[in-house]
């Protein structure tokens, strides 16, 4: 009763167990996403960085550049302009215009890539640029188209509008330059808040990783030493209940036996008595009768007939559950008897080479007689032998036992019937040691030691 | 008519009353046969036949206290004339050896107790053995089967003729002295005889020669 109980605690202990599997499996799965998700989420975030960074870069160099081509173009057409102005020769003059027409194009087409490459913000300053930028061209256009213009307005426009108008354009492209380095600053300083912020994500991530990763580990630490612990108390269950059924079968089989002896000593000495008695009263009762009642006389013999048989009956029965020269006259009778019985009944032939041993415990003699019973059994009935020797020799600490026959033998190494596997309990029990050696067509011997005390 | 001869005095040992009742009753219908004493067990069998000093105990083997064969044993060995005469529910022979080597002269089985015992006890008073039927039958049965085993010689063959008068002498019951004067011959050559089949047979003791008898059938 209590070992079903112990067993069904065990199996109720396999439930969380299960689940503590699916959990692990699941922490693992989580951790292993998690760590994914976060080596993705940092090369995504670095691979923006990277191309954010180009990008500033890049329009702030194409910022100075067209700014720097506006400057220049401001530059080269006031050179122009001077150029033409101071020009004698009309057609040199005219190829000074041609040549301003060229640069004004230039100065333009860069005015507006200058404006597509700032923030619009900071578009303002441009504007009054494009304005003053304009006011410019249309001053030069009007004194490339004045004729004679070389002698009327050479010196006053050189040292006046020119000069002046120049200046101001001049002053006007150092801002924007100005602005332009400050957006690339700007810029610079959004970058480094996304560098920190992709620190600290990084960061909260490994973090996050690292302490899943921890929990992990300590529930899995947690985990095995508690299967540990459960393993090694499920062994322990294992090895007391094999120790239990060990004892529970040395105890029914020395119950057996004592049943048996009891139910022996019943039949003869209560049973067969009684039928010996009445046998004898029968005879005393047909003495008494007259002689010449022929009837009493055949009831009487039949009664006697009857009593008869029931005693050979109880007789052998007596035996065949303990033989009783065990009990009177120790183990060699008796198994001198076996052997006897044995070889009547199957014809095989039983050598006993028994030494009257001394003062053998009642639990010996049965062990040793019920061990040499059932190997004769085998022997009679799987071996087929011919002839079987039983030796049982008593040396100063020990009992030792054989029964070896010349039969068909078998694979002692594989097979081990109930009979064997009794034989070799009742040994052990007595703290013996049990050997069968076998094999096909060798015969067998199956022996024993079992220690005295005495 | 003769005049009745002295009565032979019988102790039953028996631990049940109706088989002692039984036996009583049988004993006592024979006129020279007389019920002195009944014991309940080995113990008060040998006590019995010491106080009463009877001619036969009748023995059962299976007894509380004392067995029925350490009881023989006791009783023969303080009074070699006292016969007893075993009764009991066993017939395998190792009974009837240690019967046969504790002493007792005869050995009957309870279920044939009411035909035999009486001629049982006459034989043992006259010095003879005597032995159930079917106790005879299994000895020799089992003998044979023996010499049949081991394939041995009968060593009866080796025994002259002189010889096994002696031994069916001596199974019988003879003392040395009955032996010579049957025979006449004198008490030491019946002893040398007597040395010479007990080592021929390989025998060791007057029981060991009886049940030799009894297996070859030379007595009954």
């Amino acid at each position: 009763m209590s070992c079903r109980l112990r067993f069904s605690d065990g199996k109720m202990a396999i439930g969380p167990l299960r689940g503590g599997r699916r959990l692990l499996l699941a922490g693992f799965g989580g951790l292993l996403a998690l760590m994914l998700v976060a080596g993705a989420d940092a090369v995504l975030v670095l691979r923006q960085v990277r191309s954010s960074d180009a990008q500033i870069r890049d329009s702030y160099l194409r910022r100075s550049r067209a700014l720097s081509q506006v400057r220049s173009g401001i530059y080269q057409s006031a050179i122009v302009m001077r150029d033409y102005l101071l020009s004698e020769d009309h057609a040199v003059a005219r190829a000074q215009v041609e040549k301003w027409t060229a640069i004004r194009r230039e100065t333009d087409r860069a005015l507006r890539e200058s404006a597509a490459a700032l923030d619009p913000v900071e578009a303002e300053p441009l504007q009054s640029l494009e304005a003053e930028v304009q006011d410019y061209w249309r001053l030069l256009e009007a004194v490339s188209q004045t004729p004679d213009a070389q002698g009327q307005h050479r010196a006053s426009f050189l040292s006046g509008e020119l000069v002046r108008r120049r200046t101001a354009m001049l002053s006007l492209i150092d801002r924007i330059d100005q602005i332009s380095t400050r957006e690339l600053s700007s810029g610079d300083t959004q970058l480094n808040i996304t560098f920190d912020r992709l620190q600290l994500r990084i960061g909260l991530m490994l973090g996050a990783t690292l302490s899943a990763g921890l929990m992990l580990a300590a529930f899995t630490i947690w985990r095995t030493l508690r299967l540990e612990s459960e393993l090694e108390k499920r062994f322990e269950e294992g090895v007391r209940a094999r120790q239990e059924l060990k004892e529970l079968s040395a105890r029914l089989v020395s119950a057996q036996e004592e049943e048996r002896r009891a139910i022996s000593r019943e039949l003869h000495d209560e049973v067969g008595q009684s039928l010996s008695a009445l046998l004898m009263e029968a005879g005393n009762a047909a003495a008494s009768v007259s002689t010449d009642s022929a009837e009493v006389r055949r009831h009487v013999e039949s009664i006697k007939r009857l009593a008869e048989a029931s005693v050979n009956v109880i007789r052998n029965m007596t035996l065949l559950l303990r033989p009783s020269m065990l009990d009177d006259f120790g183990l060699v009778p008796a198994l001198e008897w076996q052997a006897r019985e044995v070889s009547k009944r199957t014809g095989m032939r039983v050598q006993v080479a028994a030494e009257e041993t001394a003062a053998l415990s009642d639990e010996h003699k049965t062990c040793i007689y019920r061990v040499v019973q059932e190997a004769l059994h085998n022997c009679a009935r799987h071996a087929q032998a011919r002839s079987v020797k039983v030796l049982v020799r008593q040396e100063p600490s020990k009992i030792l036992l054989s029964v070896e026959d010349d039969g068909r033998g078998f694979d002692a190494v594989r097979t081990r019937g109930l009979g064997l596997v009794g034989m070799e309990e009742r040994v052990n029990h007595l703290g013996g040691t049990f050997l069968v050696d076998s094999f096909p067509g060798r015969g067998t011997t199956v022996a024993a030691e079992l220690p005295v005390v005495i | 008519m003769e005049a009745p001869t002295r009565s032979i005095r019988i102790v039953l040992a028996d631990d049940h009353t109706v088989m002692r009742g039984g036996l009583r009753l049988l004993l006592e219908r024979q006129s020279n046969l007389q019920v002195v004493g009944e014991a309940s067990n080995g113990r008060e069998a040998v006590e019995l036949a010491a106080s009463e000093q009877p001619d036969v105990v009748v023995m059962d083997i299976a007894m509380p206290h004392l067995n029925g064969v350490e009881a023989t044993r006791q009783i023969v060995s303080r009074s070699p004339d006292i016969a007893v005469v075993i009764l009991s529910m066993h017939s395998d022979e190792s009974y009837v050896i240690r019967s046969l080597k504790a002493g007792a002269r005869a050995y009957l089985l309870k279920d044939s107790a009411e035909a035999d015992l009486i001629a049982a006890i006459h034989a043992i008073t006259e010095g003879k053995s005597f032995f159930s039927p079917a106790v005879r039958r299994i000895l020799k049965e089992d003998y044979v089967h023996q010499l049949h085993e081991m394939g041995a010689e009968d060593s009866y063959e080796l025994l002259t003729n002189r010889e096994r008068e002696v031994l069916q002498l001596v199974a019988e019951g003879k003392s040395n002295k009955e032996v010579a004067n049957l025979l006449s011959l004198s008490v030491y050559t019946v002893e040398t005889h007597r040395t010479h089949i007990l080592q021929k047979l390989n025998l060791h003791s007057v029981p060991d020669l009886i049940l030799y008898a009894v297996r070859k059938g030379i007595i009954s």
